[in-house]
C-alpha cells in the first residue's frame, strides 16, 4: 500500500511539477512587506528586515544582516550561496540545521520537522519560515510588555541509560549556566539559569539510577530559569555536573543495584511547542527510527579485550577475549608463504594496537583495528603449522601446533557469543593477503618488498621535523623543533656507531630549504637530500600536539606500502622501550614520506600537549632510549628487508 | 483498429510508468540516508552516525543531487559529532565554503580556520580522515580534492597532510 501511495506522490510531483514551481513562484512574488520587527536576545537587539509573508506565516531572508548577527552571536555558521536550494546552517552545538527551497520538511540533526510553509528563493536571497527557523535554534519569541523577546530554550533533555549507570544531557539556546540547588538521597534539582521551557513536564525513568525527572519553568520572560528535578533510586549516585561552557550540560548518575536494567532512552519531548529534538548519539539511524544509544552499548559491536599468547608443550595459544556476539572469518596463506589472519567482524578494539615478536612456532603477532567494523589479529607462523580457531561464549583461542601438515585448512569462519560456531574449508584459490602484509613474500614481514635500489645502501637520513622559521608545537618555551633535532642527534651517534652513514636534514634550529618558506618547499627540501643521495631509508623524527591534552602515546606514520614494515618495526620498538602508550602505526597521505623515493616513516614519538607525556619528552634519558628503540626497529627492519637485488645490506 | 491503437497506448503508458517508478525507486532507496565518519581520539578507528538525506526532488538533476549530497556530507563532517562525543575536529570555527563535483572527484573548499592547527600529525589526519571517508561514503563519490579558502594547497602551513592532490580512502 505504502508502495501505490508513493507511487502516487511520485506520479503526482512528476506530473504537476510545473505546479509546483508555480506556487513557489507565486509565493516568491509576495510583497517583502517593508515591516521590520526588533526582537530582544540577551538583552541585545535583534532587528529583523528583510520579512516577507507567505500564507500569513512570517519568512526572513538569509541575507538579513539581523539575523546574520543574531546567528553569529550564537556561534552559528551558514552554508549557502545566491541560487542554491539548500540553506545549511552549523550550530556552536555543533548541530546541523538544513532548510530547502519548496520543502516544508527540515532537519536539525538528524531530525525531520516539518514546517508550516516551505522556504522560498527571491532575487539571490531565500526565505525561512522564522517560527521553524528560531525553533530550530531553541529560540522562542515571548511578548514581555510591549517588546518581543527571544528567550533561549532547553531544547532537549535526554536521558541515556545502560545497565546501571545513565547520563543526562541537556542542550539549549544559550551557553547553559546550571547549578545545584536542592540535593537529598532521594532527588536532585538543577537549576538552568536564563533559559525557559516547554519541555514536557514529567517523564518516568526507572533506570540508572533515576525514577523520574520533572522540568518545571520559571523566572521572568526576560530572566527565564528551568527547574531539573531528578528523583533518585535507592543508594543511587551522581557525578559532577560537566559543562565545557557550551550549550550543553551532562551529568552521570550510577545507580546501586548490579542488576541489569533494561536498555533505556529517554527524551522529554516538548508539549506546547515542539523543539526538534536531536539524536546525539553516533552511530544511531534516524532514517530507521533507531534510537540513540548510550556509548557503552549494551548492544552493538563486540568487544575485544585482551589477545595474549601462551606456550604450551605442543606449541602456542593465542586467546582473545571478546565480549557480546560477532562473527569472524580467517585466511592462511600456502606455503611458502606461511600467514595467517583472523577478522572479527562487528567487532571494536578496546585495547591499544599491538605489534609483537612471538617465539616458535609463532613469529610475531599483531593486533589491530582494521576498519570501524573488523578486528584483524595476524600471525606469521614458522612454516605450515596444525592450527585450530575455536570460538566460545566469551571469545575465541587460536592454538599453533609445533607439528606442520601439507594440506592444512586455509579458511573458515564462525561465531563469537550468544551463538557459537565453526567451519573450515580448503578454498580452492589462495586468498588475497591483506595489503599491509604483501605478497609473495617467502617468510614472515609486516609488509611489501620495496623495490626501490639504493644506490648508497649504508646511508641513512634522518629528518629532524620542524626547524628555523617553523618551530612546531611549543610548550612552556619547549620547541618541537628542538626536542626532534636532540633526537635526530641522538639517534645519528648511535646509528654510525653500529657502522651506518647517517646524514641528517638539518644539524641546527635552521629551515632546510629557506625561512619562510612554504610548507611543500619545506618538506621536499627533505625529500630531496634522501633521494638525491638515494640513501637507503628516511626517518622524519616529530612530537605530536593537539588542542587538548587527552591524546598521548607515539604513532609512527607511513604512505606507501613498502612503507608499513619500517613503520611496524620501529613503532614495535619505541612503544616497548620508551613506555609510552602505543598508538600503532598509522597510514597516511602525508608529504614527506610519500615524496620520499625510499621507505620512509614519520614518527611522532610522543604528546607535547599531554602532561605525562610532556615529562618524557622533556627528560633526555627518555630521548635516549627514544633514539635507541628507533636504531633498534632500523636494524630489525634492514635484517628482515635486505636490499633488493644486493642480497644485504 | 481503434481498440488496438488505445491498448497499444495503454500498455506504453503502464510500461513508461512502471520504468519510471522503479528507476526513481531505486534512487530515491539510496539516497536516503548518509553515513557521517569522525576520527575517534586513538587516531585512526572511525565512529559514524547518520543522517538523512533527502531523495532526489522533481526537477532536481542528479548531478545537482549529487553536489547537494556532497555539500550535506561536507557540512555534517566539518560540523563533527555532537560535543559530547570525543572525536577529533577541525579547529573552531572552520566550515565549508562550498562544494563541486568533477566526475568522482568531490571537491570541498575549507575555510581558512581550518589553517589554524596547533601542530601534530594526530590532529591533521584524523580530521581528513573523517572528512574523505564521509565524502567517499557518498555514491559516485571516490576521491576528495581540499581547497582552504578557494585555493590549493600542497599541505596546512608546517603541515603533514599532503593537499594538492585528491585524497581517497585508501589515503588512510
Amino acid at each position: 500500500m505504502n508502495s501505490i501511495n508513493r507511487f502516487i506522490a511520485r506520479i503526482f510531483r512528476g506530473v504537476f511539477p510545473a505546479l509546483a514551481i508555480a506556487f513557489a513562484l507565486g509565493s516568491a512574488t509576495l510583497p517583502a512587506g517593508a515591516a521590520s520587527a526588533t526582537y530582544l536576545y540577551q538583552n541585545q537587539p535583534i532587528v529583523f528586515s528583510h520579512l516577507a509573508s507567505s500564507d500569513g506565516v512570517t519568512m526572513v531572508g538569509i541575507q538579513d544582516p539581523g539575523l546574520r548577527g543574531l546567528l553569529k552571536t550564537l556561534g552559528a555558521i551558514i552554508t549557502w550561496r545566491p541560487g542554491r536550494r539548500y540553506v545549511l546552517i552549523t550550530t556552536a552545538e555543533p548541530e546541523v540545521i538544513s532548510f530547502a527551497v519548496g520543502d516544508r520538511n527540515y532537519d536539525v540533526g538528524p531530525v525531520t520537522s516539518q514546517a508550516s510553509v516551505a522556504p522560498f528563493a527571491r532575487a539571490d536571497d531565500v526565505y525561512l519560515p522564522l517560527d521553524a527557523l528560531l525553533r530550530a535554534l531553541y529560540l522562542a519569541p515571548k511578548a514581555d510588555g510591549s517588546r518581543m523577546v527571544l528567550q533561549p530554550q532547553l531544547g532537549s533533555i535526554d536521558v541515556r541509560a545502560a545497565g546501571t549507570r545513565a547520563k543526562l544531557v541537556a542542550h539549549a539556546g544559550a551557553p547553559l549556566a546550571a547549578r545545584v540547588v536542592a540535593e537529598s538521597a532521594t532527588r536532585i534539582v538543577y537549576e538552568f539559569d536564563g533559559v525557559g521551557s516547554t519541555l514536557e513536564r514529567h517523564r518516568t525513568i526507572d533506570a540508572g539510577g533515576i525514577r523520574s525527572l520533572d522540568v518545571t519553568a520559571s523566572g521572568s520572560v526576560a530572566a527565564p530559569k528551568t527547574l531539573v528535578t531528578i528523583s533518585l533510586m535507592s543508594g543511587a549516585t551522581h557525578g559532577r555536573i560537566h559543562n565545557s561552557g557550551g550549550n550543553d550540560f551532562e551529568v552521570a548518575f550510577t545507580g546501586a543495584s548490579s542488576a541489569a536494567y533494561p536498555h533505556a532512552v529517554a527524551r522529554t519531548p516538548a508539549s506546547a511547542a515542539p523543539m526538534p529534538a536531536p539524536s546525539i548519539t553516533p552511530g544511531a539511524s534516524t532514517a530507521t527510527g533507531a534510537q540513540p544509544s548510550p556509548p557503552p552499548a549494551v548492544a552493538g559491536p563486540a568487544q575485544v579485550g585482551a589477545v595474549s599468547v601462551t606456550q604450551t608443550s605442543n606449541g602456542s595459544t593465542v586467546t582473545v577475549a571478546i565480549s557480546g556476539n560477532a562473527t569472524y572469518q580467517w585466511h592462511r596463506l600456502r606455503a611458502p608463504d606461511n600467514r595467517f589472519w583472523i577478522d572479527i567482524q562487528n567487532a571494536q578494539l578496546t585495547v591499544p594496537p599491538s605489534v609483537q615478536a612471538e617465539v616458535n612456532p609463532l613469529l610475531s603477532m599483531r593486533v589491530r583495528q582494521n576498519d570501524p567494523a573488523t578486528v584483524r589479529i595476524a600471525l606469521s607462523l614458522v612454516g605450515q603449522n596444525v592450527l585450530a580457531v575455536s570460538p566460545s561464549a566469551t571469545g575465541l583461542s587460536i592454538t599453533v601446533d609445533n607439528q606442520q601438515v601439507a594440506d592444512a585448512a586455509h579458511e573458515g569462519s564462525g561465531s563469537i557469543g550468544a551463538v557459537v560456531s565453526v567451519s573450515e574449508a580448503a578454498p580452492a584459490v589462495t586468498p588475497v593477503p591483506p595489503e599491509d602484509y604483501g605478497q609473495g613474500s617467502p617468510s614472515w614481514k609486516f609488509g611489501p618488498q620495496s623495490t626501490y635500489v639504493p644506490t648508497n645502501p649504508k646511508l641513512i637520513v634522518i629528518d629532524a621535523g620542524h626547524g628555523g622559521s617553523d618551530p612546531g608545537s611549543e610548550r612552556n618555551g619547549t620547541k618541537e623543533a628542538t626536542l626532534t633535532l636532540d633526537m635526530a642527534k641522538r639517534l645519528r651517534d648511535i646509528l654510525i656507531a653500529r657502522g651506518w652513514q647517517v646524514k641528517m636534514t638539518r644539524t641546527a634550529d635552521v629551515d632546510v630549504y629557506q625561512p619562510n618558506d612554504s610548507a611543500r618547499d619545506e618538506l621536499q627540501a627533505r625529500d630531496n637530500i634522501a633521494n638525491d643521495a638515494g640513501a637507503r631509508l628516511l626517518v622524519s623524527i616529530h612530537v605530536n600536539a593537539f588542542i587538548n591534552s587527552g591524546p598521548h602515546g607515539t604513532t609512527t606514520y607511513y604512505s606507501k606500502p613498502e612503507d608499513a614494515p619500517l613503520a611496524q618495526y620501529v613503532q614495535r620498538d619505541v612503544a616497548t622501550d620508551a613506555g609510552t602508550k602505543d598508538d600503532g602505526t598509522v597510514k597516511s597521505h602525508l608529504y614527506v614520506t610519500l615524496h620520499a623515493d625510499m621507505p620512509a616513516v614519520l614518527i611522532e614519538t610522543a604528546f607535547l600537549s599531554n602532561p605525562d607525556d610532556y615529562a618524557l619528552l622533556v627528560s633526555p634519558a627518555w630521548r635516549q632510549k627514544v633514539a635507541q628503540a628507533i636504531a633498534d626497529g632500523i636494524d630489525q627492519y634492514t635484517q628482515q628487508y635486505p636490499v633488493p637485488s644486493t642480497g644485504g645490506q | 483498429m481503434r481498440r488496438i491503437a488505445l491498448l497499444v497506448v495503454v500498455l506504453a503508458l503502464v510500461a513508461a510508468g512502471s520504468w519510471w517508478f522503479f528507476a526513481h525507486r531505486t534512487q530515491s532507496n539510496g539516497t536516503e540516508s548518509l553515513t557521517v565518519y569522525y576520527t575517534k581520539m586513538d587516531g585512526t578507528s572511525t565512529g559514524s552516525w547518520n543522517v538523512s538525506m533527502r531523495p532526489q526532488q522533481p526537477g532536481e538533476s542528479s548531478a545537482e543531487h549529487l553536489k547537494n549530497m556532497v555539500l550535506y556530507a561536507a557540512v555534517q563532517s566539518a560540523a563533527g559529532p555532537p560535543s559530547d562525543v570525543e572525536a577529533i575536529r577541525f579547529p573552531p570555527g572552520t566550515h565549508i565554503n562550498g562544494v563541486s563535483v568533477n566526475g568522482s572527484t568531490a571537491t570541498v573548499d575549507l575555510s581558512h580556520e581550518v589553517t589554524q592547527q596547533v601542530g601534530g600529525t594526530f590532529g591533521e589526519n584524523g580530521e581528513f580522515k573523517g572528512l574523505v571517508y564521509t565524502l567517499t561514503g557518498v555514491p559516485g563519490i571516490d576521491a576528495v580534492q581540499v581547497t582552504v579558502d578557494g585555493q590549493k594547497l600542497e599541505t596546512l602551513p608546517g603541515g603533514h597532510v599532503e593537499l594538492d592532490q585528491p585524497l581517497h580512502r585508501s589515503d588512510f
